[in-house]
């Protein structure tokens, strides 16, 4: 067992993972509860969007905005013991967003006026980050409840790094601007224009903007926000909660990240953002990473050229020592040393690819793992297990540290 | 047979990151100029990841550039977009500058939804209608690499929500003439990329649908990229099962043992049969033809890399007959 782990997933009380939307965030964060529920933890994964056969595999197939927990039957197919537990559940960001509209709003008209206003409809999926802004509200929230004993998270697939994370800071922001304030005074939202008691900058933003859009929008973006503004100091209040949590002693972060095969990796970008934002690094994990069979190192490439022609009457030979004369042992020769060569390739390819993160990992102390690819999708219970014990390994051992 | 892609005016690159839409949209650039055809690949978000693609340090930047004769890069910043439309709009050229360089300005505009992708298309809009000298289209061919994530699809419906929230005005008639460009069938196409793998084969079939419901764009088929291909003839796909039955102590001079080879043999095969299944699934969920663009194993980072890609959206004979 990863020594390193086991002391992260016992002494922490949530877990983040980070990464570029692909690299298989959710499979690990759900293999990262398994870990947790393993060593006897009460443990909760929060996905955003958990691949459809896993969830059916876990029996969850109805994960929705609350923890479900997996059946002891499945559990007992994980291998996870009698104290061990894992509740899923999958985030409706929408849906947060308007719980906590609800919860905010001061009467039961507002909430109404808010939730019925057309601008709200449009942006509450897209003002300042919201999706990010719910996801951890959310996670604040089964955090608070003290139900479980670790929350794994797996954060939204963002372009922006840390936008979760900024989220609440920049929806304070925008309600604190001036030219929201501004946009709230009942002068304005009355069509009448105060402009004159505010300062001369801000008029002119405002002109543009009116220029632009027209005198209409503006007063409807005013109404909205005049709505919002009663509810700012919740938001405010929770948002400032989220963030000391999140930077606190009960939180680590960990990076996950594939082999950049198709497009250049943002994992060093959010080691940078993480660092700035004095956010818990703990690990990196390298997820897919294709691995020479067996365990060995892998050779530079298979010695079709070299050894060519011992070899291949090598192979042929036993090829059809085995499977008797009548077998194509030539061509099925011919087909095996491409297949090994081509493979050797493409795990030399991954090697380079990861090799600037581990040395990353080495430099600052952080636990490294690389997760070898499976053969077949982690689409099952299998599936998951296999990437589980993976991760338990201890990375000192060669054959994981790879 | 689907039509060439090459004889839109249009064509927006959608696809979760790592699918690889980048790729995809710099190969139809490349084919496009290759064609004869005046080409633009436009990137929106951060980084730059186009000039790379092209062997480039340097960011192409809001001006563009030329990457090779007939095809120009260009990312489109929504701040310049902005200054770009407000200096257009104004006229005052102070006015808009003191504006952009407000600080609350900047706040307004950092948390409000919708501008960006608004500004961006607008962008494209005028990049569509420019007219040369002889009032010909100044682009054949403007493809779009779309934001990355979940946002693929909002992003082009913001100009209808825009539609809808603000009644008149100029911003009203200018988001519909943008509306009225994604919407036309005979110039534009929404390119979705896919890979073969389930995750990404639900969120395409889920894009699709959402297309088809809401009719924002048209879509005539998906791409999917970086499909793994069997390295030896189809008919031994079994070589593991044969290779298995070697005893493992049989000394192969210098190969790997036999049990090696086989798992290496079939790592490549199950990786073979689990991404032929995604692309029918995809074929079959979005009811569109598919176009499969096989991995390219050392990466895409080369023109030779990028040809290949090109050749498998804009097969020769198709590009010939546009």
């Amino acid at each position: 067992m990863s020594r390193q782990l086991e002391a992260l997933i016992l002494s922490k009380r949530i877990v983040v993972c980070l990464g570029a939307g692909g690299v298989g965030k959710t499979t690990v964060a759900a293999s990262l509860a398994l870990v947790g529920a393993k060593l006897g933890r009460r443990t909760l994964v929060i996905t955003i969007d958990p691949a459809r056969r896993l969830a059916d595999a876990l029996g969850v197939r109805d994960l929705g905005n609350e923890p479900a927990a997996l059946s002891r039957e499945v559990l007992d197919t994980l291998d996870v013991p009698p104290q061990g537990e894992i509740f899923a559940m999958m985030l409706d960001m929408k849906r947060t967003f308007d719980d906590l509209v609800e919860r905010f709003a001061e009467s039961t008209e507002a909430r109404e006026r808010i939730l019925g206003n057309r601008i709200y409809q449009h942006v509450s999926e897209a003002l300042a980050g919201s999706a990010e802004y719910s996801a951890m509200e959310k996670v604040y929230e089964v955090m608070e409840s003290q139900k479980f004993d670790l929350v794994i998270v797996d954060t939204p697939p963002s372009q922006h790094a840390l936008d979760f994370l900024e989220a609440p800071q920049r929806l304070l922001e925008f309600l604190d601007s001036p030219v929201v304030t501004l946009l709230v005074h009942p002068a304005f939202s009355a069509g009448r224009f105060g402009l004159r008691l505010f300062q001369r900058g801000i008029q002119r933003v405002l002109q543009v903007i009116e220029r632009v859009s027209g005198m209409g929008f503006l007063e409807e973006i005013s109404n909205f926000l005049l709505e919002f503004e009663g509810m700012s100091e919740g938001f405010r209040n929770r948002a400032r909660k989220v963030r000391e949590l999140l930077v606190g002693p009960d939180a680590a972060f960990f990076v996950v990240t594939g082999p950049a095969r198709l497009t250049s990796d943002p994992a060093s970008g959010f080691l940078e953002r993480l660092r700035e934002a004095e956010l818990p690094l703990a690990g990196i994990l390298a997820n897919r990473v294709r691995a020479w069979p067996g365990g060995g190192p892998c050779p530079a490439e298979v010695p079709e050229a070299r050894h060519g022609d011992a070899a291949r009457s090598a192979l042929t030979h036993a090829l059809r020592a085995t499977h008797g004369d009548t077998f194509p042992a030539d061509r099925a020769c011919e087909a095996a040393i491409r297949a090994a060569s081509h493979y050797a390739s493409l795990v030399n390819e991954d090697q380079i690819a990861i090799a600037s993160l581990r040395e990353e990992a080495q430099r600052q102390g952080l636990l490294w793992h690389a997760i070898p690819e499976l053969s077949t999708d982690v689409c099952d219970v299998d599936g998951l297990r296999e990437v589980a014990v993976q991760l338990m390994k201890d990375p000192r051992d060669p054959e994981s540290a790879k | 047979m689907i039509s060439s892609l090459l004889e839109k005016r249009l064509i927006v690159v959608t696809g979760k990151g790592g699918t690889g839409k980048t790729t995809v949209a710099a190969a139809l650039g490349r084919a496009a100029a290759q064609n004869g055809q005046r080409a633009l690949v436009a990137e929106m978000g951060f980084g730059e990841q186009l000039p790379g693609l092209f062997g480039r340090k340097e960011p192409a930047g809001y001006a563009g550039c030329e990457i090779e004769p007939g095809l120009q890069l260009m990312r489109i910043d929504p701040y310049e977009a902005l200054a770009e439309y407000l200096g257009l709009q104004i006229g005052v050229r102070g006015l808009v500058r003191r504006v952009l360089a407000n600080p609350a300005f900047h706040q307004f505009l950092d948390a409000s939804p919708g501008w960006r992708e608004l500004i961006t298309l607008g962008k494209v809009w005028h990049l569509e209608q420019m007219r040369d000298e002889n009032g010909a289209p100044r682009f054949d061919l403007i493809v779009i690499d779309a934001p990355a994530t979940g946002h693929g699809l909002p992003f082009l419906e913001v100009p209808g929500v825009v539609l809808s929230a603000v009644r008149s005005g100029p911003l009203h008639r200018h988001a519909g003439w943008v509306e009225e460009m994604i919407r036309d069938s005979s110039r534009t196409l929404l390119l979705p990329v896919a890979l073969a793998e389930e995750l990404s084969a639900r969120e395409t079939s889920q894009l699709v649908q959402r297309v088809k419901d809401h009719g924002t764009i048209a879509v005539d088929r998906v791409v999917v990229n970086a499909v793994t291909q069997l390295p030896f003839p189809e008919e031994l796909r079994d070589l593991d099962r044969h290779l298995d039955a070697i005893p493992a102590d049989t000394a192969l001079e210098g190969l790997p043992n036999a049990p090696v080879l086989a798992a290496c043999a079939r790592h490549l095969r199950s990786r073979y049969e689990l991404n032929r299944r995604y692309v029918a699934e995809i074929a079959e969920v979005t009811h569109y033809p598919t176009v499969v663009v096989p991995y390219l194993p050392g990466g895409i980072q080369s023109p030779a890399a990028l040809d290949r890609v090109a050749d498998a959206l804009c097969p020769r004979e198709s590009a010939a007959a546009a």
